[in-house]
């Protein structure tokens, strides 16, 4: 079995290799694990027959119902970003804080957590962000190192906010590894573990990480006025009165919509998916208001169907590498080197943490995982005191973080490719640093005070 | 050579667009779904596995053109900078030995499967569910036909490049 296993390893090295060449990473992970079946195949260490298996977990994956959430959350999201709600939003908070020192800041913050939790793809608000509030800093004079790190920072909340398409992704999978993880123990009525566990147990994380930023920034412009000077005041500007109208109008509508979505998810009336349908809904009923339904539509599901597929192809991409791994002895390999670690469950979840992070740096958070986290959760599951939703979170926080980490986070090169050109790779590269460690520090809290993630979970749906 | 590339992107372009109107139909049905059970205390396992199928055939009809569109995430730590020789070149090797390889075995494997299907013209497992299993199956083959086709555009044009360039 020696050589099957030196062979499953040889084949994550390969796949972690062939990916940095560039190709589509779905079609990567399925072309190189095809060539080590075959391989395999032909060595006789493993049985090429167990490709057999691929279509029916291809159907699986067509048919499975909890992803049916996904299109739903990305056409919310598209469809948002048509609405120009960014836009609205950033320039009425930016008056109602913006004459304090840092207060740009804290808008851009605050409004982008909002469209974090309204677009759940990281790269789209990013994009929305590098384009509107990053210039809109700079021309206030803010600081280019701290205006490039808060924008960068606030865009990848998307990743843990519900209801982020991670959560979603992550809670599936977790779901799966839960039931064996307890089958395997010999709970033949096992407990179950949802998306909307997942959605409840990352909110007070997500609002803590908010907090911490908006904390930093009040620092920041406490002991370095000049990084965020104040904005001077515009005798044009509504105020008063006026001013709350404004506010109420613009801010209503999008607040009302997050919390019909996730009031209804975390108050256990709907399952992510109904509840979704209704955020798309009500999302093409904001973009409305600035443009004919007529022309919004194809573009809006033109642009979802993509991001659609490409989620999907990773998962067919990742099936075939599971196929693959497990033939080959991987998962009894893991299984066994996790189990054996010095430090019990302590050590497998800080090694599996680690791995992460560091994957995180080549690979998006949809590969990781289809791949990763199918092939440890299980494992981890069936250890002492290892709480699913904790687990969850805690990856999803990791992801979060690798994704900003400097030099190879993906949101780096998001917000490189949109920034202006007084922004250079080194301002974006040293803003980050603080925002790091704060996600670092929330990984270490999060560690050792796991009710921060379980306690509203436990309290919504398990009495 | 190019013509044929031409065609085909063609091709998976008009199957893909008219792919992509399926997400207003998930997203028209599950809401008709959402109203139904809340509103009405109705259900229908016959809408239900509509939207599923809606879904399934989504994605898998629109892979090609997601393809062709460069919607498919790669690693851009080497490639964003990359000159376009070396980007041709990435493609005609990932395009030969990832995508055309797996596409052609999937079809190996899925036709049969399909097949099966049809020869028992599979129906839902529910009672009330549609009888259209078999449909539903076929989307593997013709996913990988499409996802084939768009291989082998993908490598002529990177091909046209690589030549150009020599």
């Amino acid at each position: 079995m020696l050589l099957a296993e030196a062979f499953a390893i040889l084949m994550v090295a390969t796949v972690v290799a062939a990916l940095m060449a560039g190709y589509p990473v779905a079609l990567t992970l399925a072309g190189v694990s095809l060539i080590f079946a075959v391989f395999g195949g032909v060595l006789g260490i493993m049985s090429f027959a167990i490709l057999g298996a691929l279509p029916q977990r291809i159907f699986g994956v067509m048919t499975n119902e909890v992803l049916l959430a996904i299109p739903l959350f990305i056409f919310m999201g598209v469809m948002l970003e048509r609405s120009r709600i960014a836009e609205d939003l950033l320039e009425t908070m930016g008056r109602l804080f913006g004459t304090l020192r840092g207060g740009l800041g804290i808008s851009v913050v605050i409004v982008g957590t909002l469209l974090a939790a309204a677009k759940g793809v990281v790269g789209a608000t990013t994009v929305t962000m590098g384009l509107i509030m990053l210039p809109a800093m700079l021309r206030f004079g803010y600081d280019p190192r701290l205006a490039a790190g808060t924008v960068a920072a606030t865009a990848t909340l998307a990743q843990i906010f519900p209801p982020a398409t991670v959560l979603v992704l992550l809670g599936d999978q977790l779901g799966n590894a839960y039931q064996a993880a307890q089958l395997s123990k010999g709970i033949f009525s096992p407990r179950s573990l949802t998306v909307s566990d997942l959605f409840a147990g990352a909110l007070v994380p997500g609002f803590a990480l908010v907090l911490l930023y908006l904390l930093f920034l009040v620092v920041v412009a406490m002991v370095w006025p000049k990084a965020s000077p104040a904005l001077p005041p515009d005798p044009k500007a509504p105020r008063g009165i006026a001013l709350i109208r404004r506010l109420a109008e613009v801010l209503v509508a999008p607040l009302v919509l997050i919390a019909a979505v996730l009031g209804s998810i975390l108050g256990g009336i709907a399952t992510p998916t109904e509840a979704a349908s209704i955020g798309a809904v009500g999302a093409v009923l904001l973009a409305a208001r600035k443009a004919p339904l007529a022309t919004l539509l194809k573009p809006v599901c033109e642009k979802t169907a993509q991001i659609v597929s490409m989620i999907f192809l990773i998962l067919i991409g990742a099936t075939m590498f599971s196929l693959v791994f497990r033939a080959l002895g991987g998962d009894d390999m893991v299984h066994r080197a996790l189990s054996n670690l010095p430090g019990g469950a302590t050590g497998a979840v800080l090694a599996v943490m680690l791995a992460i992070f560091l994957l995180g740096f080549v690979m998006d958070a949809f590969e990781i995982i289809f791949v990763v986290v199918p092939i440890v959760t299980p494992t981890l599951l069936t250890m002492p005191g290892v709480d699913p939703v904790w687990l969850g979170v805690m990856m999803a926080v990791n992801l979060q973080t690798s994704y900003m980490h400097p030099p190879l986070g993906p949101t780096l090169f998001f917000l490189r490719g949109v920034a202006p050109p007084q922004i250079t790779t080194r301002h974006i590269y040293v803003g980050i640093i603080p925002f790091v460690m704060i996600q670092l520090a929330a990984l270490v809290v999060l560690w050792f005070v796991p009710a921060l993630a379980t306690a509203l979970p436990n309290a919504l749906y398990r009495h | 050579m190019t013509t044929i590339a031409d065609r085909i992107d063609r091709l998976t372009a008009v199957i893909g667009r008219a792919a992509a109107w399926l997400v207003f139909v998930v997203v028209a049905l599950q809401f008709a779904l959402v109203v139904a059970r809340y509103v009405f205390g109705l259900g229908s396992v016959w809408l239900t596995e509509t939207v599923i199928y809606a879904h399934a055939a989504l994605f898998m009809l629109a892979a090609a053109w997601t393809l062709q569109a460069g919607g498919h995430v790669r690693v851009d730590v080497f490639y964003a900078d990359a000159s376009a020789r070396t980007k041709a070149l990435v493609d005609l090797v990932g395009a030969l030995l990832f995508l055309l390889f797996f596409m052609l075995v999937l079809i190996w494997l899925s036709v049969p499967y399909a097949a099966r299907s049809w020869a028992i013209l599979e129906r839902s497992q529910e009672a009330s569910g549609l009888p259209f299993v078999f449909a539903l199956k076929t989307l593997i083959p013709l996913f990988a036909v499409l996802m084939a086709l768009q291989g082998v555009a993908q490598a002529i044009r990177a091909a046209t490049v690589l030549a150009r360039a020599r």
